[in-house]
């Protein structure tokens, strides 16, 4: 009955129920939230929903592969306040500012990324404790660069095209939710990165004695999960078009909820790119049918943390059914 | 041996309950009585003289939260003022981000730093009880900042700007500019905080005198654009028509209007005057209505004048109350500074006292 | 047995951490005249009680291999029931102390019966129930609410002799944690599990049994420490406990016990408590500017977490 015996196992039980159970599950949502509300059948209430989720959406992508590989990334909600910030503060309201004020956020989120990645790969650390501990460090320094107040100023134009609808109808954001979501799709099954964390993740030891760069595989997919969060933190920007003093304050808890709901659990090697969006639709939906609902703010905390719960152990039974590990 | 000890026990207990502990005075909020009262109270003269120090000054503030740009500007003109005073050595600063232990054990830092006066706003009023108890045991001057006021032996004085006219101010004009029809919705600060409270209470006491507005809903903003603005959109997907919006939060405001222009609706809004914000001044430029109430920025240096009052023996009142008042569109335009981020607040601060 | 544990001691040496606490305090006397005085040390260790009784209970999940994500908000939701309670039934007050503990132990208790039959990892489980709580909380609040019965008060805030009455309380819970954990079979067993859980299986453990005892008491020591909250606050915060769990977890591992347990050391963890408070205070009055100290605060999380990494002698295989 153990997996452990298993080298690179994948489940070996219903393998394609585990992968389509969360799009039945976001099916069965939609129609659950169709009967109590049937604004949730029209194009323009759920292009807006996916608008509201494109940040998390966008930095889950991210985390997504930090996790098939056993690990966490914490600090992804502080990455994103930071790449907000960052990003106007560079602009400064100038329109030649904009794509140094982009590059910069994806720069230092990429270089946070790094930093959690050597760290971990080497210092052979929780990512868990290690990614929320950097998350203080960043929040932190996000304070000091903006002195309490939201500085910092959009360039002209940028809040008005991303956020902003195709023919009233295809909003910008939408668009670059997709595209991060078909690069994360590329790198996972096209590249031999994304082999190598499937592997990783499955089993670690045997990975290291086929001889792969587990380290270097390791801080690649961290700087990935970082540079996406900066994106992320980007998309924030748009919507708002102001900066703030912690806009992406909290929102490690929707990726991670957003990333478990999809298939990919604390136990590596299982998990799609797919899933993960698939995961973000079924999370946001979940949330706005509690907002319309009229269910308390308190509501909604409760909710996300019973998916969290409930979703892991579900993928654990419907995988490979060898759900006891003890240790992170 | 054990049941004499168990008795003692049980007879301190009782004889601790039946003393029982002092509270600061539970005030409904939601009354104009509580507002007339506050106002009584503050304008008692104080009895200053068992304060009175003499030599070096050293002034605490102790900020509950560091994480506006309205509470920022405050800190930053208590630092201002102080340095208009040559008797003050030193102002200390500390922030207990929305922490009420840290907040205590800030508190109790400054007491051990030796400070002659604690200049707070609390993350929690009643949290930060105990703690300020210990600092009136000590001698130590205490002066608590904002919108709420906190009656308490503990509390020496309060810098207050009153909630109730400055809610009214923004309701009566929001009525009036509405022609005393439509549908409407609140935008709140942070639910249960003081603000939110007043502001609801307010806003429905003067809708009495406007049978024909509806309160449609009210959300909880948090003084954030961006939740204002989502939770602005939600309304918009489930009210097929929404008139106006109460909000005297000019930052939320921002949110609000973004929200109804991208829907393509920004023709049916109404919003009602905010404050000094500088985004929302810059709005009112350039939308040419709605105005703005001040929102008493001036309560920073009034609490540190007072500070230095008190310990110098001089006769004051109990509370110093900082005025609010409405200015229209063209003279609210003129608060606008637009050069700056919209995130900040136009004052007399010398550059070298501004946020960083 | 008090010879032999000080004879243990005297062998290994105190933990690495007070090293750190000796040259912070050194710092402090000569870098701030204030931090000298009694009173200012009385004060760190009462602010520090909380975290102590917090780590003392992490400690035991910890020591098991496992983790509580949990007791931060567990802390929080205790303190605004209790000040409910204390509110509602005043002359009921001793009934209110025990009941909430026990509440406190019974989420705890839930937490590992989850942990064994969905067969969980203890992290996802208590970071979900983070949320949860967290919930609960704000169904019954959003603002404080409450008072505190006098007997708490004097327990967080009072000093007999210019000794924190706090103090008493974190010594009795730290011996009865260094019996428990040091000193018994249970503690043996729970250190084995750590270690090896494949082994401890096969040695015939009883993995449920340890698991569910070592999240009741981590429970009950968040239980005991929300009842402190309150007494220092005066009233039902409700969010008091936000990020308790981190401070715990870091106390517990720069104490020297590490993360993947197998080894604990309450004179250690102990030592950290007292560490972290002494660098908060002296933070303060040495006016190091607010968003600088959160920084310093990252930083020690990930220095102590570098720093739990595998000795020398993992190095060496």
């Amino acid at each position: 009955m153990s997996a452990e015996s298993k080298p690179f196992g994948h489940s070996t039980r219903l393998p394609s129920l585990e992968k389509a159970a969360v799009w039945i599950v976001l099916v069965v949502l939609l129609l659950v939230a169709g009967l109590s509300s049937e604004a949730f059948f029209k194009l323009n209430y759920l292009t807006n929903l996916l608008r509201q989720a494109a940040p998390v959406g966008i930095a889950a992508v991210g985390v997504t592969f930090v996790m098939l590989l056993r690990g966490v990334d914490l600090s992804v909600g502080a990455v994103i306040s930071m790449s907000a910030v960052l990003c106007a503060l560079v602009m400064d309201g100038r329109p030649e500012n904009l794509w140094l004020g982009i590059a910069a956020s994806c720069v230092c989120g990429a270089l946070i990324g790094l930093a959690n990645g050597i760290l971990v790969a080497h210092g052979k650390v929780s990512s868990f404790i290690m990614t929320l501990g950097m998350s203080i460090v960043v929040y932190g320094l996000v304070q000091v660069g903006s002195g309490g107040t939201a500085r910092g100023i959009v360039s002209p134009g940028f809040r008005e095209v991303v956020n902003s609808r195709i023919g009233g109808v295809l909003p910008v954001l939408v668009i670059c939710l997709l595209f991060a979501v078909a690069i994360g799709i590329f790198l996972q099954s096209r590249t031999r990165f994304g082999r190598s964390v499937y592997l990783i993740g499955a089993n670690p030891e045997a990975a290291r004695l086929a001889g792969l760069p587990v380290n270097r595989v390791t801080v690649v997919a961290y700087a990935v999960s970082g540079l996406f969060a900066g994106l992320g933190g980007l998309a924030l920007l748009a919507r708002t078009g102001v900066s703030g003093t912690n806009p992406g304050a909290g929102m490690e808890f929707d990726v991670l909820a957003a990333v478990v709901l999809g298939g990919t659990t604390f136990a590596g090697g299982r998990g799609s790119v797919g899933g993960t969006f698939a995961g973000v639709m079924v999370l946001f939906i979940a949330l706005n049918l509690a907002n319309v609902a009229g269910l308390p703010f308190a509501a909604q905390l409760i909710i996300k943390g019973l998916i969290i719960i409930i979703a892991s152990a579900a993928h654990s039974w419907i995988g490979a059914g060898s759900g006891g590990r003890k240790q992170e | 041996m054990r049941q004499y000890l168990m008795h003692s026990i049980a007879a301190a207990m009782i004889g601790t309950f039946v003393t029982g502990t002092s509270m600061a005075q539970e005030m409904d909020l939601t009354k104009k009585e509580t507002y007339d009262q506050i106002m009584t109270w503050a304008n008692e003269p104080l009895d200053t003289s068992s304060y009175k120090k003499d030599g070096d000054l050293r002034i605490g503030l102790s900020a509950g939260y560091l994480s506006n740009a309205w509470i920022n500007f405050t800190a930053q003109s208590v630092k201002y003022e102080a340095s208009l005073h040559p008797e003050i050595k030193e102002v200390i600063v500390t922030d207990a981000a929305f922490n009420p232990t840290k907040q205590a054990a800030d508190i109790e830092d400054l007491l051990t730093s030796g400070v002659d006066a604690i200049l707070f706003w609390p993350v929690d009023e009643k949290a930060i009880l105990p703690v300020l108890k210990k600092a009136h045991e000590k001698g130590v001057v205490t002066i608590n900042i904002g919108y709420n006021f906190m009656r308490d032996p503990s509390v020496t004085s309060n810098a207050y700007v009153n909630q109730w006219t400055y809610s009214e101010q923004v309701a009566t004009e929001f009525a009036e500019s509405l022609n005393g029809k439509g549908k409407i919705f609140a935008m709140l600060p942070i639910a249960g905080s003081s603000a939110a409270v007043v502001q609801l209470a307010v806003l429905q006491e003067v809708l009495k005198g406007y049978p024909n507005i509806e309160l449609i809903s009210s959300e909880y903003g948090d003084w954030d654009r961006a939740k204002a603005k989502q939770l602005t959109e939600n309304l918009l997907q489930r009210f097929p028509e929404i008139d106006g919006a109460f909000s005297p939060a000019g930052q939320m405001s921002m949110g609000i209007y973004e929200a109804f222009d991208e829907a393509g609706r920004l023709g049916e809004l109404t919003l009602s005057p905010g404050d000094d914000y500088n985004g929302w001044t810059k709005l009112v430029t350039k939308e040419g209505k709605w105005g703005s109430v001040t929102s008493g920025l001036e309560v920073g240096r009034a609490a540190t004048k007072q500070a230095v009052k008190i310990l110098t023996g001089e006769p004051t009142t109990t509370a110093v109350v900082v005025p609010t008042r409405y200015l229209d569109p063209a003279e609210a335009a003129k608060l606008n500074e637009p050069d700056r981020a919209d995130d900040w607040f136009k004052t007399d601060l010398p550059t070298e006292f501004l946020p960083q | 047995m008090w010879t032999r544990a000080i004879a243990a001691m005297a062998r290994q040496g105190l933990p690495r951490i007070y090293w750190a606490l000796f040259t912070l305090v050194l710092i402090g006397m000569v870098t701030a005249p204030q931090f000298r005085t009694a009173s200012n040390l009385a004060n760190i260790l009462e602010q520090s009680a909380v975290l102590a009784v917090l780590a003392l209970g992490q400690a035991f999940v910890i020591a098991g291999g496992m983790i509580d994500l949990s007791v931060g908000q567990l802390v929080g939701l205790i303190t605004v029931i209790a000040c409910m309670m204390f509110e509602a039934f005043p002359s009921l007050s001793p009934l209110v102390i025990v009941g909430c503990i026990a509440l406190a132990a019974l989420v705890g208790l839930i937490n590992g019966e989850l942990i064994n039959r969905l067969r969980m990892s203890p992290l996802i489980l208590t970071f979900g129930m983070l949320s949860v709580l967290q919930g609960f909380i704000f169904m019954l609040t959003d603002r404080s609410v409450g008072q505190v019965a006098p007997a708490i008060t004097f327990l967080s805030n009072g000093r007999v002799l210019g000794i924190p009455v706090s103090l008493v309380l974190v010594a009795v819970v730290g011996i009865a944690a260094y019996y428990a954990l040091q000193r018994s079979i249970f503690g043996w067993h729970l250190l084995a599990m750590g270690n090896s859980s494949d082994s401890a299986r096969k040695a015939g453990l009883n993995q449920f049994s340890l698991t569910r005892t070592a999240f009741l008491v981590s429970g009950l020591c968040a239980g005991i420490a929300g009842l402190l909250v309150a007494g220092r606050l005066g009233t039902g915060f409700p969010n008091a406990g936000i990020g308790l769990e981190l401070d715990a977890i870091v106390a517990v591992v720069l104490g020297g016990t590490p993360l993947k347990g197998g080894r604990v050391s309450v004179i250690g963890i102990l030592g950290a408590v007292l560490f972290l408070g002494t660098l908060s205070n002296l933070l303060n009055l040495m006016q190091v500017p607010a968003f600088a100290q959160i920084v310093v605060k990252g930083l020690i999380v990930i220095v102590a977490i570098l720093a739990d990494r595998p000795g020398r002698a993992a190095r060496l295989a």
